[in-house]
């Protein structure tokens, strides 16, 4: 029973660090943005409880809340699918066998490491500038150059395209996934004369469907949270006219440069709680899409 | 067992929390430099070793500020043994979304690179120590006068003390102005003689300028007519008539409609100053601050020229805004050593030799006096035009209010939306009236 006891104790003295560490920077934070979201608090004064004041305003007196609202529903939903789509056909392609796959599956992968970077902000700058490689092919297929960086419609879109180029961490779990369909399944196929087309859709998606479910949640996740892309195009702005005004960046332009604290905190628990309805929906649809072999294909 | 355990363990977390927290109220009644990271260790042996003093001084800028003040620091170390400098430095954006944190903390360094638009909000709660006891004795005035000392006045305090002088105006480049068959502009011009330039500017397709920053220059044109932005008290709008948004705003529409002004996309677009139609020769000239005409010479390789702002009132328009402050913090322990140094910072000459106006023109006559012939030319034409309008401007006025910050924001977002015709001046004018209230008056 000594030992035993001891051998706990190292357990938790090894274990300690990281409790520390997670309490007091992540649940004594979570707790207290809780508190400070019920309050208004500028950082310098002690906060003052106001109720639900702040998530009143929020839907009723903030138009560029529900703006920003707006705007990151779009990024989420039209950012995520392609994003998912993009990094499924990278991994078809590099799943064939080829004697350079590991190189590419490194190079693909490379975006994704780098993504946040100032110097892919930069990069951006040039590609979609006035006389960037984009607005160069737009005007060799004769369609009028963009400003990508002016037009507040054009401006989310490049958000868009960033979010997809990095599709990295999803294609190597999309080729984890395809690496696991057991071959026999494509030949008997084949035997049979499936098409291609045949075995994608009935073979490889429910195959893949439990990965596609873990990819979907953990992608849409993100990408509300997304904020660095935002901020370095925009230089911090959300510009033009709020077309990057992503939720995260409207949510520390509250907190960090308007000083409001309290409503800073409420914006994130109302984030906290669109994306647990959103997580809990994409669950409850996965029994009509998600088969797993586990359960006899089901 | 199992849950003996736990209870022990949990003991010894909350032993150690606690532990923490006891910790922390020592250093609150004791040494406050504990709070930066980097010299958590030496900030002790300093406090324990008699008569020295650690100051933290923080500021924002560029690296050539950055360069160029630590080198007035270390200048400083050298004259007073005993005194140890700690630098924290950033960039403009990076500078306040550290300071807030520090603030709330009570860590605040011991002198602060303020500006305008924040000294109300930091001095309004209380973290800033009021400069009064010191004027006159540890900051050495003589030389420098009352107006630019009240810069820094928020209520009854001098709670940030001025570091150098900027003024608004039109810095042009005389060659593309001869290209449109305008010898010069007049000191004298008014609103009407720049919409008649911009119009020749239009025809020989260059632009005139390249749009105002909407809070700076409507408070401008708000002065030039009587008002000001905001009301003396800081808790409304400083005009009653909407009108006078709609008069400024729609000229400035205008403006973008007939192409004397590049519009927003096009200014959106590019990567950065140096691509601005004006750098580059295809635009006349740009309205901004004093301190910024260096600058604007060296990027672009040509000379230029400075003229006043459009009239009528010019007088009343312009003032000398306190291009940066030095503020000391509430929580400093020594903050005498603190207004030393800045006494150190604004009267010393062989450190002004070094700072060479980069935070506006000084503000001691002494200093303007003696580095007149160790500044550039570029630098020495700032100098004659800061002393013309100190000969016809009026006093800035109380600081700005507390929120500020969102204030500018909310109106440069309209001004956005207004050159992207977006929405009408009156609209504008009516949502800027009702946003900047209720921020205002909170």
């Amino acid at each position: 029973m000594q030992s035993h006891m001891k051998q706990n104790l190292w357990g938790y003295f090894f274990i300690g660090p990281f409790i520390i560490g997670f309490l007091s920077f992540t649940i004594i934070p979570i707790f207290a943005s809780l508190y400070f979201s019920f309050t208004s608090y500028n950082l310098f004064n002690a906060p003052q409880w106001i109720g639900l004041d702040n998530f009143r305003k929020m839907f009723t007196e903030d138009p560029r809340y529900i703006h920003s609202l707006k705007i990151t529903f779009v990024y989420v939903f039209v950012g995520v699918p392609l994003r998912l789509g993009f990094a499924l056909i990278v991994a078809m392609l590099l799943n064939t066998a080829s004697r350079a796959v590991g190189l590419y599956r490194t190079l693909y992968y490379l975006p994704s490491l780098i993504g946040g970077s100032v110097a892919v902000a930069i990069m951006w700058r040039n590609i979609f500038g006035d006389e960037g490689i984009v607005n160069l092919a737009l005007m060799s297929m004769g369609i009028d150059p963009v400003r990508w960086f002016g037009d507040p419609g054009a401006a989310l879109w490049m958000l868009i395209f960033l979010s997809v180029w990095q599709f990295g961490s999803s294609m190597l779990i999309f080729l984890a996934g395809l690496k696991s369909i057991p071959q026999s399944y494509y030949e008997a196929a084949s035997v049979d004369g499936a098409s291609f087309f045949q075995k994608f859709f009935t073979i490889t998606i429910p195959m893949l469907s439990p990965v596609i479910l873990f990819n979907a949640i953990m992608q849409t996740i993100a990408a509300f949270m997304t904020f660095v892309p935002a901020f370095i195009i925009s230089k911090g702005t959300g510009g033009p006219l709020d077309g990057t005004l992503l939720y995260s960046l409207y949510l520390f332009k509250q907190g960090f440069e308007f000083f409001h604290m309290g409503y800073a905190s409420a914006m994130a628990w109302v984030m906290l709680i669109i994306i647990a309805i959103l997580t809990s929906l994409i669950f409850l649809s996965s029994k009509y899409w998600v088969h797993y072999e586990s359960e006899g294909g089901r | 067992m199992r849950k003996l355990l736990l209870l022990f363990f949990t003991l010894f977390v909350s032993l150690l929390l606690v532990a923490c927290n006891g910790n922390e109220a020592t250093n609150e009644d004791g040494n406050q430099e504990e709070a930066d990271n980097t010299n958590e260790d030496t900030s002790d042996e300093n406090e324990a070793a008699e008569g020295d003093v650690t100051l933290r001084i923080a500021w924002w800028g560029s690296q050539p500020r950055h360069d160029y003040t630590l080198e007035v620091i270390e200048m400083y170390e050298e004259q007073n043994p005993g005194v140890v400098i700690e630098p924290e430095y950033a960039s403009w954006d990076d500078y306040w979304q550290k300071l807030a944190p520090q603030a709330a903390a009570n860590e605040l360094p011991d002198i602060i690179a303020m500006d305008l638009s924040y000294l109300s909000q930091y001095a309004e709660n209380n973290q800033l120590a009021d400069l009064n006891p010191y004027i006159g004795n540890e900051i050495d005035v003589t030389n420098i006068s009352d107006d630019v000392v009240s810069g820094g006045k928020v209520n009854d305090g001098i709670y940030g003390f001025n570091l150098g002088v900027n003024a608004l105006g039109f810095h042009y480049n005389p060659d593309v102005l001869d290209e449109i068959g305008v010898g010069e502009i007049p000191e004298d011009w008014t609103w009407e003689d720049y919409q008649e330039i911009s119009q020749q500017a239009i025809d020989q397709g260059v632009y005139f300028d390249n749009g105002f920053q909407a809070d700076v220059f409507f408070n401008y044109y708000l002065r030039t007519k009587g008002k000001r932005l905001y009301d003396e008290n800081g808790n409304g709008l400083g005009y009653e008539d909407d009108q006078l948004f709609v008069e400024f705003f729609s000229m400035l529409q205008e403006q973008v409609e007939s192409g004397a002004t590049p519009t927003p996309d096009y200014l959106a677009q590019l990567a950065g100053p140096e691509d601005d139609p004006v750098v580059k020769g295809d635009g006349v000239g740009i309205f901004q601050w004093s301190n910024q005409f260096v600058g604007l010479e060296d990027i672009s390789g040509e000379k230029f020229k400075m003229a006043p702002m459009p009239g009528p009132n010019v007088t009343d328009g312009l003032f000398l805004k306190p291009s940066m402050f030095f503020s000391v913090s509430e929580n400093s322990e020594a903050k005498e050593e603190a207004a030393k140094f800045i006494d150190f910072f604004v009267n010393d000459i062989e450190a002004n030799k070094l700072i060479l106006g980069d935070r506006g023109v000084p503000v001691s006559s002494e200093v303007k006096e003696a580095l007149l012939d160790e500044v550039s030319s570029s630098q020495a034409e700032v100098f004659e035009y800061i002393a013309w309008v100190e000969e016809n401007s009026t006093p800035m006025g109380p600081a700005d209010p507390s929120g500020a910050g969102e204030i500018i924001s909310t109106l440069d977002n309209l001004a956005e939306q207004l050159s992207y015709g977006e929405i009408t001046p009156e609209d504008a004018a009516q949502h800027f009236r009702t946003q900047a209230e209720s921020i205002l008056s909170n």
